[in-house]
Parts: C-alpha cells; structure tokens; sequence
C-alpha cells in the first residue's frame, strides 16, 4: 500500500529526531506527523484513484467502489482515447501556446512592472489599480466581445489569436511588482550615476536578481495555461488547432460517460504538468518561498 | 484603432518621441514608463479593458446577439435587484467565499508553520500538500464528485464497509455547499501554504531568537512575532483567495451545476446561465458589474483592515 | 540562466511563434477547383457518435463536389460559441446548436438560420415522412428551420437478475405494476438496491412520463401550467411518495449518475433513450428494454426527444448544405443510422423495414415514436420554465415541500415566464 508508507514515513522521523526531548515534545511532535499523514492521504487518494480508476473495467469500478486498486487492468480507456484524437497533434499545440504565452507574459509582465515599481510619472497609481481591476471582472462576461475582435482581426482558429490575447497576465504584473519593490534602490541607482538606461538597470540589474519571481510567475502562468479549457475553445473550432485538456472535454457528455476514457483523458492531461512540477518543484518552492512578497 | 484608451490617452497627452527615451533627463520619466508599459497595456487593453467596457454597455441594454439590441437604461439592474434568484446566488457566493478564504487562510498558515524547516521528509510533504493546486478546476471537479457518489464511489464505499448509510453529499441541500467548499479549500490549501510559507521567511531570524531569550512561548512568539511580520504576505494571500473565489464557477459548475435547488447557484454559475442557456446578454452582463464593485469593495475593505500602505 | 541564454531562448521561442502562425494561415481550407467545404458542428459525443460520423462519411463519398466536415464538441461549447459566430459569419455551413430543440426559437428571432426547402427528391427534405412532432416543434411561422438531427424515444430498461430474484416474471405492463414492482425491487438489507432510477436535473426529463402515466400534466396548449389540476397533483403526489417514503430512487440524481447507478448494478429499472444501449451492454448488465407502461386511463404515452440540425443563413453554399440535409433524411442513410445506433429512423415510412424490424432494440425506440410526446414543445422560454420552474419543483417535491404548495408556487413561476394570461 502505497499510501500507508508515505504516511508512516513522517512519524517514524519524527520520532527518531525528537528522541532527545522529553515525553511532552514527542507527544506534540506525533501529533503534528499524525496531522499531516491524514492531509498528506486526503491530498493523495484522489489523485491514486483517478490512475487506477483509468485502468479498470466498468465492471470492477463499479463492483469494488471501495477499492483503489484494480482486479484487472484493462487499456481500454487510453486506446479509446488514442483512436479518436489526433493526439501528437493536441500535445504540441498544448506546448506552443502554454510554452509561448509563458514567455511573452514573462518580458511583458516584468516590464510594466518594472514601470510600475521603479519609475515615477503621473498615474501611476491608477494604471496599477487598472491592472488590479481586470482580475476582478470573471471572463465569462468579456467572452462575447472578444469573440468579436477575434473574429474582425481574423485570429480565430490560428495560434496568435490563441496567444497574444493572453501574452500578459494581471497576475504576473502584480507579483512581478510586489517582488521588484523589495530590491534594494540603491542598486539602480548606483547603475544609473553609471549612466545606465532603464532598459539596462531592467535588463541587467533587476531580472538578475528576480530569479525566483521569474520562476514562480513562469510556473503559475504556464499551469493556469496548460489547464485552461475554456479560452482554447472559444478562439478554436477546428480540431487541429484544440489543445490536449480542452479536446479530452468531449468525453463526458450529457449522459453516458464511459469512466474509464474520462479518468484517462484526466490522467493524461495531467502527466505532463505533473512531470514538469516533479522536476521544477526545488526552484518553483524555493522561488515562491525567497519571492519575500510584500 | 478604436480600442486602446488608458495608454492612447497617456501617450496623446504627452509628445513621445520614442527611441531617445532613456538618455531624457530624469524629469521627464513618463516616456520610458510609457516604453515598458506598451505590450502589457496594448494587449490588456485590447482584450481585456476595452470588452470589460463593451460589456459594461451591454448592462444597458437588451441585447440580442445577432438581432436589435435597445437602450433600456438600468431596467436591468431594476430587474436583479428584485430577483430573488440573484439574492439567493449573492448569499451564496458571499457564503462560499467567506467559509473558503478564512479556513485556507488559518489552516494554511498552521501547515506553513508545522513546514517550515528544509528536511527532505518535509520537502517532500509541502510538495504533496501543493500538488493539488497545479491540477485544472475541472479535472478535480469530475474526480471529487466521482469519489463522493453515495453509490458507486470510493467515499460511498467506504462508508458501506464500514456499514454506515449512504451520504447523499452533492445532492442534500444542506451538505452540498459545504462539500464544494471543502473540494475548493483541499484544492487552494496548497497554494496558500506556499505563499504564507514565503512570509514567514522573511520575518527576521533575529526577532525570533530575542523572543526565545526573553523567555516567550511559543504561541507568544506567533501571537507578537510571526503574525505582525507577515502581514503584507497575509494581505497579499486573502485579497488574491478572495478575489478568486467570489468568481468561483469552474468547480460548482461540474460538481453541482448549482443545484440542488440552487443551494450551490454562485453569481458566476448564474450570470453563465443567464448569458449562454438564456441568451440574456444584458442582463448577465448587470450580473458581474453588482460582482465587480462587491470584488472592489471587499478588496478595499481588506486593505483598509490590514492598513496597507505600501500603494502610494 | 545568463542573459544571452534568455535572449536565444527569446528569439527562437519568438520565431516559432511566428513561423507558426504563417503555416496555419497557409492551411486554412481552400476551395479547390470547385469542391464544396461543408463545416458542421456537432455536440454528439456519445455512443451515437458512430452514427453521425457513417452518414458523412458516406456522403462525402457519394458527393465528389462536396465534402463535409463534422466536428464534434460538447453542448456546452457549442451553446457558448455558436450565437456569437453565426452573427460574425464566421460559424459554421450547418450545426446542431443544442441538445434542446426550443434554442431554435433564439436563432429564428435573429434570422440566424435558413428555412428549410422542403418536398420530395433527392435535393429537398421530404418533411412530409418525418416524425410529425418534430417536424411541428422546428416549424416557425409556417417554415421549418431545422431537422431533427435524431429522434429518440424513452423506453424502461430492467435489470433481468433483479427481476428473477424478486420473482417478477415480466416487466410492467400497467403504471399500477410498475409502481408495485419499483416498491418490491426496492432492497435495502445491507446491500443497497433502487427500484427505479430517476434523475431531475442535467438530463433528459423522466418526470414528465410518470406524469403523463397518471393522467396529469406541466402546460396546456397555451403555455399555461396546469401542475396544480388534481390528476397533476395525484400523480405527483403518488411519485413524490414512492421516492420519499418507500426510497424507489435515490433523491436530486443527474441523467449520468441515475444512468451510473443502473449501469453499477444498483437499481432495477431506468426510463432510457437508445444511447445507454451499447454502454450498459460494454459493462456487463444483463438488461432488458421493455416499452413504457401503460398509463392509468390505458393509453400509450412517453417522452420524445430530439436534437436539431439546422443551416446558417450566412452560408455561402446553402444549395450544397440543403442536399446533405436531405441525404441525411433519406431511407438508406437513417436505416443504417437506426442500425448502428439503436435509434428508431426520423422517417414514418419505415415501418415495414424488414432490418430494422429484425433488430429488438430499434424495435421497441422505434415501435414507442407515435406515442411519443415532447418535453415543453414550442413553449416560449423553455429553458428557463426547466431550469426555473420544472427542476425545482421536482427537487423540492422529493425532498419534503407539500405537492400542493410547490405546485402553487410553480405555477406563478411558469405563468410567469410564458405570458399566460389565463
């Protein structure tokens, strides 16, 4: 049992390095891994189910619901799935418009914040409360009107019109902003006594030093990105230009839902984000936790 | 080009000639402010600002996508103020947002401060609390309300086994909210564990160890140290949770579609309804604008409460 | 990362970007040397989606000068995005807007979709032989503006173990039986089972057949609701009791959880259209499917439900759209259609089709059409007098509010919104 390991790890550690203490700490001590094994499982269990879920027959589903784990394993739902969807295809245009609109979000997000933070006009305060306000308006209520300026700069179903509307994020501005306020001002301008531009201080003074904020507002962006079902949707219609996690939508209609194609559509737009969070997970907690957000 | 109003405003007023922005004399630093504004500003503007105001209109009016659309003036806005499904969604979402955010915000600073240390062991379990977070509203949706059916889920198994009844949690009209909050809260935990964890590494080690040499507790050292030296983070967490979770839809959406009996019918799920199922364009747009200034409103509010001073 | 780095991986990132959106500019679809594009939007993601894709597939065949193209997204999308894009003219040639036949209405008002040539040869659609009620539910002001994509009946699948365990020979044949024999199948010693499977909400309406089974009603012809007559109030009040006294079903179901617990084993009878067919078979149910019974004054009675196909009227090839449509209607392809997909065909004509008699499944769909009623037909704001209206009162009935006041409360609500005035 998977599960079980990881949740008595903790309280055996636990227990090894309190064993200076007295009774009262170990107590304490206990409780706390005790505390965090049971988070620990609830923070698991969906996640275990939904993979096992994916390789079972309806039949064992639905016979042993109790159970996380198979009786038999069956591929059915991932053959379904490779049948009908050109699927190579879904997973690069996924790539290209999270990876893309990443990038652009990263340059722009950073340089209306480096306005924002670091130089003074008039105004400033508003255009910071602009970008504050459109994280406040839900995105359903610009649907209709954004459909229509996509349609006039005929961007539907093609990749700029996929991502350029999204290339900068209220979002990344705000974070950008709060981290480049606690860098210390005298570093530029000590750079700029050096006659430096503010493209240079921006260039190489502040984006060196932000790396952490870079990672957590590259990491963020790209996520809300690569999970985003309804934005694909409305900008594409044909199903050469959809993305991997809006195309795996179509497996739950209104009333037959074949479980094993649906928990394996969930598994497989999963994977990938799941792969990249294992390997950027050091910088991603580091960043946000060095970020010092104020 | 019709639809760039906050920068074509600014750079009208101002005679830019671009280029030789940054040899100007420190005066005159709107121009590289205008410069490093441009992309973000264009691209807000387009796509964002100017259809919020397109949208604002339509609040006006009677709109029928494709047919006459008349200006009714605020008839709509007389309209939801008299309708009682908009109240119920109102209380709803206010109910939904207060029960989330304050649970996320104490239970993930209680997580942020049981993992603070570097250990692998609580490396590894900050991560397992975080993944949840990278995982699409939708997805955790359908497993959740897959894992709670009474009776073919994992959860209605269980509670079969161990020869309980059947608990009917997405389909009771009194446990259907709370059990959407909890999916919400097991969904957001991570993310602000995460952020709060950033606060308390900025709080400097030295206050700590005055406290501890002066003798204090430890819930002394929390109650005068820890909590006055994350409160920007504090702020930071509960204005970016709030914000989010009065917009909350995606979740109710798939998990309940509102119901039952409108028992889970947030402002979001409704303004959905009344512009895509009802065609009511005009009047879902009144919907978000009474959203936006409640979303205006409690974030000032929240700022005042936490005396937010750092936007000059 | 350094900075020149981040510049290469800028630029390269920016190239991409760029030298991709020129290549899918290049391939956007050509007309070439007088070939037709078709484009059609389709919510049909179920297990009749084989079907569907047949009947294109043999067309585009048959036609060298045409060719369409389906693409297949959920109702929701399709409901979202569909307005908007046959205002800008950039939607599609044909599309079927929504699961539910009333949107219609919405596209009519806005002239957003092309009537219907209709009469006999291979070029019009021969209105004439299809399912009288659709035809009249798609028909404005005299013109019809849509097809009926598909027309399904609902039938009681039963669960032949079920059955033979509690000792039940036959499925009902009367509303009285099937009353007894939903309370008889209805276990609950430790092992949970439900005699009936019924859902209220997100899905196509069972209530209204147990409505109809017993004599009462939701509106009359002029869209005023007729929930608070007593043959309503008995028959609501006999359901409402079975389901809250005698726990036949679970309470506030969606259509895919009451279709999970039938497919799971859990309840004895469901009041199904065809697609659940292939779905339960997949997973092992050893299921029968029986015709509705018979209401309590004798009379045959269920629900019809169709989703509409209609044509843009910014397309810019409605001659070449307006075939399909008619060789989407024709003999040969919806006999193949009904095969495939156990769906009785939209034509009335083919009621001696020695195939399709020979297949019990298409059978009894297609044996049930002529009885067959349709949820809310023609009614203005139909989908709010659903959402609004008919789900709560359902919700609220089985859940312990008086039949008597929900009804009450109801009929405002649905006089209401379809301007009746009595």
């Amino acid at each position: 049992m998977s599960t079980n390991t990881i949740r008595t790890r903790p309280v055996v550690s636990a227990g090894s390095r309190s064993r200076a203490r007295d009774g009262f700490s170990v107590l304490r001590s206990s409780s706390k891994w005790i505390f965090l094994g049971i988070g620990v499982a609830a923070a698991l269990i969906p996640f275990i189910w939904m993979l096992s879920g994916s390789f079972r027959s309806e039949a064992d589903l639905f016979k042993n619901p109790a159970s996380l784990f198979p009786t038999s394993i069956t591929l059915h739902g991932y053959t379904g799935i490779w049948q009908q969807l050109p699927f190579l295809r879904l997973l690069a245009n996924s790539f290209i418009f999270a990876g893309v609109t990443t990038a652009a979000t990263l340059l722009f997000d950073s340089m209306c914040a480096y306005a924002l933070s670091r130089l003074h006009f008039r105004g400033r305060t508003v255009a910071f409360w602009l970008v504050l306000a459109t994280l406040m308006v839900p995105f359903q209520v610009t649907l209709i009107p954004v459909f229509i300026e996509l349609f006039h700069l005929g961007w539907l179903n093609t990749y700029q019109g996929l991502i350029i509307p999204r290339a900068t994020s209220a979002f990344g501005i705000f974070l950008f902003r709060q981290f480049f306020m606690s860098i210390p001002v005298e570093l530029d301008e000590a750079a700029r006594i050096d006659g430096a531009s503010h493209w240079r201080i921006y260039w190489q003074v502040i984006l060196p030093l932000s790396k952490p904020a870079i990672a957590t507002v590259a990491i963020l962006n790209f996520m809300n990105l690569w999970n985003d079902l309804l934005w694909p949707l409305v900008v594409t219609t044909s199903p050469n230009m959809l993305t991997l996690p809006a195309a795996l939508t179509l497996f739950g209609g209104q009333h037959i839902t074949d479980h094993a194609i649906l928990l394996a559509g969930a598994t497989i737009s999963l994977l990938p984000i799941a792969i990249g969070f294992f390997f950027a997970q050091k910088y991603f907690v580091a960043g946000v936790a060095t970020t010092g957000l104020k | 080009m019709t639809v760039s109003n906050p920068v074509g405003v600014r750079t009208a007023r101002t005679p830019t000639p671009s280029g030789d922005a940054s040899t100007r004399r420190p005066r005159r630093r709107w121009q590289p402010a205008v410069l490093f504004m441009v992309p973000s500003f264009l691209i807000l503007g387009t796509f964002v600002i100017y259809p919020i105001v397109q949208s604002l209109l339509f609040s006006f009016e009677n709109v029928t996508i494709g047919g006459p659309t008349t200006w009714i003036g605020f008839d709509n806005y007389v309209t939801l103020f008299k309708d009682s499904q908009f109240w119920n969604a109102l209380v709803v979402t206010l109910e939904f947002t207060v029960a989330s955010v304050a649970i996320l915000v104490i239970v993930g600073f209680i997580l942020a401060l049981l993992l603070q240390g570097e250990g692998i062991v609580t490396r590894v379990v900050r991560s397992i609390f975080f993944f949840p977070t990278i995982v699409s509203l939708v997805t955790i949706g359908l497993v959740w309300k897959f894992l709670l059916d009474p009776n073919i889920g994992f959860v209605g198994g269980i509670s079969d086994l161990l020869g309980l009844p059947p608990v009917a949690w997405l389909t009771s009209t009194s446990l259907a909210l709370p059990t959407v909050v909890f999916v919400n809260i097991w969904k957001n935990l991570g993310f602000a564990m995460i952020l709060l964890l950033a606060g308390l590494k900025g709080v400097p080690q030295e206050r700590y160890e005055a406290a501890r040499i002066d003798g204090a507790r430890t819930l002394q050292i929390v109650r005068y140290i820890t909590l006055p030296g994350i409160r920007p983070t504090m702020l930071f967490t509960t204005l970016i949770l709030t914000i989010q979770t009065l917009q909350v839809f995606d979740l109710v959406f798939v998990m309940t579609g509102g119901g039952p009996l409108f028992t889970t019918d947030t402002l979001v799920n409704l303004l959905y309804r009344d512009a895509f199922v009802n065609y009511q364009t005009g009047y879902a747009s009144a919907i978000s604008f009474v959203l936006f200034v409640i979303i205006v409103v409690i974030s000032a509010l929240q700022l005042r409460f936490f005396r937010y001073n750092d936007v000059d | 990362m350094n900075k020149r780095k981040l510049v290469a991986v800028i630029a390269v990132v920016g190239a991409a970007a760029l030298a991709l959106s020129a290549c899918s500019s290049g391939t956007t679809p050509t007309k070439s040397a007088g070939k037709v594009t078709l484009t059609m939007w389709t919510g049909f993601t179920g297990g009749d989606r084989p079907g569907y894709a047949q009947i294109v597939k043999d067309f585009n065949a048959s036609h060298p000068d045409i060719k369409v193209v389906q693409t297949v997204e959920s109702w929701d999308t399709i409901e979202q995005k569909l307005p908007t894009a046959w205002l800008t003219g950039s939607g599609p040639d044909i599309a079927a807007p929504s699961s539910d036949p009333n949107v219609i209405a919405n596209y009519v008002k806005t002239n957003s979709v092309l009537p219907i040539v209709t009469g006999s040869g291979t070029s019009k659609v021969n209105s004439a032989q299809l399912a009288p009620a659709a035809v009249k539910e798609l028909t404005y002001n005299g013109k019809l503006y849509a097809i009926p994509a598909n027309f399904a009946s609902l039938s009681l699948y039963y669960n032949k173990k079920m059955f033979a365990a509690a000792g039940i020979a036959n499925p009902p044949k009367t509303v009285a039986e099937f009353e007894a024999d939903a309370k008889k199948l209805t276990l609950n010693n430790g092992q949970t089972q439900y005699g009936l499977s019924l859902a209220d909400n997100q899905t196509i309406q069972m209530w209204p057949i147990l409505q109809w089974l017993t004599g009462g009603d939701i509106v009359n012809s002029k869209g005023c609701s007729v929930l608070s007559s007593s043959a309503s109030q008995a028959g609501l009040q006999t359901w409402a009791d079975l389901v809250q006294n005698d726990h036949i079903s679970p309470v506030g179901q969606t259509g895919a959880q009451a279709d999970s617990l039938f497919q799971a084993g859990k309840a004895a009878m469901e009041l199904n259209g065809p697609w659940a067919a292939p779905t339960y078979k997949a997973a092992g149910v050893d299921f029968g499917i029986a015709t509705v019974p018979l209401a309590s004054n004798g009379s045959k009675v269920t629900l019809g439900s169709i989703a509409p196909l209609a044509i843009s009227a910014k397309t810019k090839y409605p001659a070449q759209a307006q075939e399909f449509l008619a060789y989407y209607t024709s003999k040969a392809q919806q006999e193949k259609f009904s095969l495939t997909t156990g769906f009785p065909p939209l034509r009335t004509d083919m009621g001696d089709d020695a195939k399709l008699k020979a297949d019990p499944t298409v059978q009894v769909f297609n044996s049930q059409v002529p009885d067959a009623r349709l949820y809310l037909p023609q009614l203005t704001n139909a989908t709010e007098v659903d959402a609004n209206g008919y789900v709560p009162l359902i919700g609220e009935i089985t859940r312990g509010t008086s039949v008597a006041t929900a009804t009450a409360a109801t009929t405002t609500t649905i006089n209401g919104l379809t301007g009746c005035t009595k």
